[in-house]
């Protein structure tokens, strides 16, 4: 069994802002990760020391002071000669955007600014610690549970008109919602059961992505959505897993959802959707 | 008639301290057995909840006081000159870490931090290019300098010593606050009970030496900025400021000596009301602490005076020209509550020191407060609101309860040992972030009405070849100055420390003689040693 992803999370140079770090800190830990706080003032020699003598798979830097542009990479060059580059660097705090990315290319592999979250930087270290490390399987169930429900069911539809007489009038469902989405050329009608919804969509175009899909496979089944609790992690999750994805990040999906799609060259032939609410 | 909704957009309202904020208060609201003047006062009297002044903002405007330094010396004092020109009334020096932390500016550990959050002192010689053309006695000066306050000091009266400025005419403020350090700042260097004694031999040298110097500013800025909420800000700043008042007895000061030069310095936040409330509370509290427990015979002594700075921490990096917006209502805030002194923070903070356009747009909100919005014209205009009124109760009533529990403790010396305060700031920063990841509190451009591309500003870079630079000067200044005499300096505030004299004239000597910054505080170092944080 793997144990749990192990982070130092580190105050190099003689900074004293340690509020973020502090939070971060905590926040990894609530999320499973083994944290060690290395406290303020600390030389990059020490950092690596620690970094080593810990068996951390991460280290999180973090700098309010402007000095940013000196320790990170001299911790970089530091963890390379003591043969410990395959630990994830990552960082954050007053850091402008050009920096930002000359540290990147520099290999820190992520910089996390003011505004960030940590459930964005746990999904993050989840995702890129070295493979051997991290996750257990019990965590990785904590991490992104199961759908508990199917969010809904979209179906390509030929006719509007005439598909909803079926599902209204003869089955008895009731509309509950009806948008059409320019950037998809599609309509869509939303009829309620139990807590599920079957999507109608009709295309508004002859080159819209539904009125390719029914030309090619006929009207029908189109996709099915999951609802999860956060599509942040299921992508890193289906990463993990070497599924091949249509939407790299979350992208909003109308009546506050954030969505995105598994091809369904990874999942046996059905676009596969993953669902979340977002509460407001 | 029909009937109105009496739905609302939340289940409860409440303020960054948890405070119940109800739909509507009335004359119920503010019940208070305490006749107005008790409880309230006119402004100018006792207890002073409405102002210090009678007059207040009528009489003189607020310091309109910019925090500023970066790079060496001769670039601040550009900067400085710059503000002094654009309308600005008082200087506030900040200096880089190195300098904070008693290193000069070629000790290893300055590496990468020379000029970067703040200008680098290491030498008198530095200490002159800063305040070239400045001349001492006619401008008030803070420094915003905590564990070597003493040296900084001492160097400031040797410039004036050399434009012809006497002690007497020297005006300004020390930071000088070593308690918040531990709990928030991080800047600290020896141990509590060697700092405090620092603290207190400033207090006593200047009370003869440099009577109009501000000898200390208890600070809940930073513990703010830390995460702490509007009533432990409070709290803990006026637990500490006990702490220096004992200390000063203890070391046989009397009252009335040097509680005039107590001031304060506080955070204006986004909780608009609660803001103004908290300062009239703090003013209130700290006035019945001074006369009631300590038994202060000075007017003087009761009054809260306080610098502002609007809240660091609010800022955003997304959509930076939104912090504008936040930081004019809180520097309104603060105007309400009737600040001395204001530092208003530039739009772009979140993402680096501000450019000269941003320091100006910066000092230009405070000018239309004061010019254009009326706010100024008459003393204390929230007072008598119900609302603001039982907020300054509430308020008050939950700082006492922080308050008797840190002196249960054995006083804020030792609360900060056993990490108390620095645990219940953790506490409340977690639970705000938690309330923001989970979206219960809107931050504008970050987790609500955000765009998907922002635009990057141009921002202010301090380049490596400074810290070469300032090696160098300090390379020439040991070669050149009288090492002897410099030595023998170093021994005499060495055997000083190790008794129990004043500091401060051995440390004055060793700065006229050019003593660096780093040579004084290890001589200090060796005797004290220096604190070790534990972390809870």
């Amino acid at each position: 069994m793997n144990r749990p992803i192990r982070v130092l999370v580190a105050k190099p140079g003689l900074d004293g802002h340690d509020r973020g770090a502090l939070i971060v800190a905590q926040g990894l830990r609530d999320a499973g990760m083994e944290v060690i706080y290395t406290g303020l003032r600390q030389t990059v020699a020490q950092i690596v020391s620690a970094a080593i003598d810990e068996d951390v798979d991460c280290i999180g830097l973090s700098s309010l002071s402007g000095a940013h542009m000196s320790l990170f990479p001299a911790i970089l060059a530091e963890l390379q000669k003591e043969g410990a580059n395959d630990i994830l660097v990552i960082g954050g705090g007053v850091i402008p955007p050009a920096d930002v990315r000359v540290l990147k290319e520099l290999g820190i592999a992520e910089i996390f600014t003011p505004g960030s979250t940590i459930e964005d930087m746990a999904a993050f270290i989840r995702s890129h610690v070295r493979k051997d490390a991290g996750t257990t399987d019990q965590a990785m169930t904590d991490l992104a549970r199961a759908p508990q429900v199917i969010d809904h069911i979209g179906l390509a539809v030929v006719s509007m008109e005439e598909t909803v007489r079926f599902y209204r009038d003869h089955l008895g469902l009731q509309v509950v919602h009806e948008e059409v989405i320019p950037d998809q050329q599609v309509r869509a009608v939303f009829l309620q059961i139990g807590d599920t919804h079957i999507e109608l969509l009709e295309s508004t175009s002859d080159q819209g992505p539904i009125a390719r899909f029914i030309a090619k496979r006929g009207p029908g089944v189109h996709h099915v959505a999951y609802r999860v609790d956060n599509v942040s992690q299921w992508l890193e999750r289906a990463r993990s897993a070497g599924l091949q994805l249509i939407d790299d990040a979350p992208r909003p999906g109308g009546q506050h959802k954030l969505i995105a799609f598994v091809h369904p060259a990874s999942a046996h032939g059905v676009l596969t959707e993953y669902c979340q609410i977002v509460k407001d | 008639m029909a009937t109105e909704s009496q739905e609302e957009r939340k289940d409860q309202f409440m303020t960054s301290s948890g405070i119940s904020v109800q739909r509507v208060y009335d004359p119920a609201s503010i019940a208070s057995t305490d006749s107005y003047e008790e409880q309230v006062g006119d402004p100018g009297m006792y207890p002073f909840t409405r102002g210090i002044q009678p007059t207040m903002y009528r009489g003189r405007l607020w310091t309109m006081r910019q925090y500023a330094g970066f790079g060496d010396a001769r670039q601040t004092n550009t900067r400085f000159r710059y503000l002094l020109d654009q309308g600005q009334t008082g200087l506030s020096t900040a200096f880089d870490l190195p300098t904070q932390i008693g290193y000069d500016a070629d000790h290893p550990f300055a590496l990468g931090e020379v000029g970067k959050v703040g200008v680098s002192i290491s030498s008198l010689l530095d200490m002159e290019t800063l305040f070239e053309q400045i001349p001492l006695d006619r401008v008030s000066t803070s420094m915003t300098i905590n564990a070597p306050a003493a040296v900084l000091l001492a160097m400031y009266i040797a410039v004036g010593e050399k434009q012809g400025a006497s002690g007497a005419s020297l005006s300004g403020t020390i930071q000088n606050d070593i308690l918040k350090e531990y709990v928030a700042r991080g800047t600290y260097i020896y141990p509590p009970q060697p700092s405090m004694r620092l603290i207190t031999d400033i207090f006593a040298f200047c009370a003869e030496h440099a009577p109009q110097f501000n000898t200390i500013s208890i600070s809940g800025y930073h513990m703010r900025e830390a995460g702490s909420t509007a009533v432990q800000e409070v709290a803990f700043t006026l637990a500490n400021a006990r702490a220096y008042v004992d200390a000063a007895l203890g070391a046989g000061l009397a009252i009335d000596d040097f509680a005039p030069r107590l001031s304060f310095f506080f955070n204006a936040h986004n909780n608009f009301f609660e803001e103004v409330a908290k300062f009239r509370a703090a003013r209130r509290i700290w006035a019945r602490i001074m006369k009631e427990e300590y038994g202060a015979q000075s007017k003087k002594s009761w009054q809260l005076r306080f610098h502002t700075q609007t809240g660091g921490s609010t800022l955003t990096a997304q959509q930076p020209d939104n912090n504008i917006v936040r930081v004019t209502m809180q520097a309104l805030a603060a105007v309400l509550g009737g600040t001395q002194s204001l530092h208003t923070n530039s739009r772009d903070e979140a993402l680096a020191l501000p450019t000269e356009e941003s320091a100006r747009i910066a000092l230009r909100t405070q000018q239309i407060i004061a010019h254009e919005s009326g706010a100024a014209d008459t003393v204390d205009p929230l007072g008598g609101s119900y609302y603001v009124e039982s907020l300054t109760d509430e308020i008050e009533r939950q700082v006492k309860v922080y308050m008797d529990r840190i002196a249960a403790m054995g006083g804020a010396v030792s609360a900060v040992e056993q990490g108390y305060m620095q645990r219940e700031i953790q506490a409340a920063a977690y639970e705000t972030q938690r309330r923001i990841e989970h979206r219960e509190d809107i931050v504008v451009g970050v987790n609500a009405f955000t765009i998907a591309h922002e635009s990057e500003p141009d921002l202010l870079r301090i380049g490596p070849e400074l810290e070469d630079a300032a090696r160098a000067r300090l390379r020439d200044l040991r070669a050149q100055r009288d090492q002897t005499a410099v030595d023998a300096s170093l021994r005499r505030l060495r055997q000083a420390a190790q008794g129990d004299d004043n500091l401060l004239p051995p440390i004055l000597e060793a700065v006229r003689e050019y003593a660096t910054l780093g040579e004084i505080c290890d001589q200090l170092r060796s005797v004290f040693g220096e604190y070790r944080p534990q972390h809870w």
